[in-house]
């Protein structure tokens, strides 16, 4: 059942392979998280019987498979720590800079724009992240993505409607404090999607397998310097205001 | 993990464990909702759907899966096959033991006539 629906019978009766262009595979493939990309993209290909069938098949099984991975990858408590941890860094940015942008029209909705668009920037990260050995430096980039396409938003709104964009100093400065924050909160508590697993191991063994950080085994280091980077910049902030 | 008490099922779930418990050995993404489709017929069921609830499914225990060998009709990519654990037998067995009670209740109610002739009807639809 199933087997060879991607072939059909031709005109002199022999069986007549159809299968999808390798640009539309190639495009359904970018759009689909590598954990379940090879399977689903098989399952379209050999349900492929013209391009439209394939363009709304796609259409209809891509964006389920995305929200599934994200569901699957997103602890629903880490995703709230990292979503405070991205909107004090923006508000700490701006009562240590300027206090005075606070009381502007709209300030806290402003704040809280480049911190939502680096809260998505995060979830995705997360779900499009292959399983491999975990790696401190792999758990920044995530949170360098997140930032990168905040300051994206930034510019984006800056030309579309400036009223809602947030000073170039504030956006910056909040994003470098974003950065080291969700970093630390990340070595903390590392995301699913970046542990070992067999294509055999339940899905529910992995959600368990993720434990916090051994504080006192090899990332100790880096979590200490992270610590101890996070204080200098505060003090160094401080200082400088006062 | 075989003392834990199974969750009460959705209908859906329902369906794609059957579909599973079904095809046995075959039981893959696209026989899987070939099979869903035919069983919620005619209701139309989508492929994501489909692997949504896979995914909650494994997540809760109940079924677990394995790639297989690429194979030449999927383009040489492998097929994540699925099979229904033990914790997810009990919970359609559960499902199952409730939609009898129902089915009883609702004979005793609307009478054994009703569920003879509905019986015939539903037969034919499902040819």
């Amino acid at each position: 059942m199933g087997e060879g629906l991607g072939q059909t019978m031709g005109q002199t009766g022999g069986l007549t392979p159809q299968r999808p262009s390798k640009l539309a595979e190639a495009v359904v493939a970018f759009l689909i998280p590598p954990a379940s990309r090879e399977e689903i993209v098989g399952d379209l290909h050999e349900r492929y019987r013209s391009s439209t069938q394939y363009a709304i098949d796609a259409a209809r099984t891509i964006p389920l498979a995305i929200v599934s991975r994200i569901r699957r990858t997103a602890d629903p408590q880490v995703v709230l720590m990292q979503a405070f941890a991205l909107y004090l860094s923006f508000l700490g940015a701006a009562w240590l800079r300027d206090r005075s942008f606070l009381f502007t029209d709209w300030a806290l909705l402003r704040l809280a724009i480049p911190a939502a668009v680096a809260m998505l920037g995060l979830i995705l990260e997360d779900a499009w992240t292959q399983a491999g050995p975990s790696n401190p430096l792999l758990l920044v980039r995530g949170p360098a993505f997140a930032v990168c396409l905040a300051l994206l938003s930034q510019a984006s709104l800056r030309l579309g409607d400036p009223r809602f964009a947030l000073p170039n100093w504030l956006a910056l400065f909040g994003g470098a404090i974003a950065l080291l924050f969700c970093s630390v909160v990340r070595m903390l508590f590392p995301p699913a999607g970046g542990q070992l697993h067999q294509a055999n191991a339940p899905a529910h063994w992995l959600r368990r397998s993720v434990a916090p950080i051994d504080v006192h085994g090899r990332y100790s280091q880096v979590i200490r310097a992270a610590f101890v980077l996070i204080v200098l910049v505060v003090g160094y902030l401080v200082w400088t205001k006062y | 993990m075989a003392d834990r008490k199974p969750d009460s099922l959705g209908q859906f779930e329902q369906l794609v464990l059957t579909a599973i418990l079904s095809l046995r050995e075959n039981a893959y993404g696209v026989t899987i909702h070939a099979k869903v489709q035919e069983l919620a017929a005619p209701r139309d069921v989508s492929l994501g759907a489909v692997y949504v609830t896979l995914d909650r499914l494994e997540d809760k225990g109940y079924i677990a899966s394995w790639k297989s060998d690429p194979t030449p009709e999927r383009g040489g990519r492998a097929k994540r096959c699925y099979r229904v654990e033990a914790l997810g037998e009990r919970a359609l067995q559960e499902s199952a033991i409730t939609a009898k009670r129902m089915w009883d209740a609702v004979e005793q109610a609307w009478g054994k006539q009703w569920a003879k002739g509905w019986g015939k009807r539903w037969g034919k639809q499902a040819g």
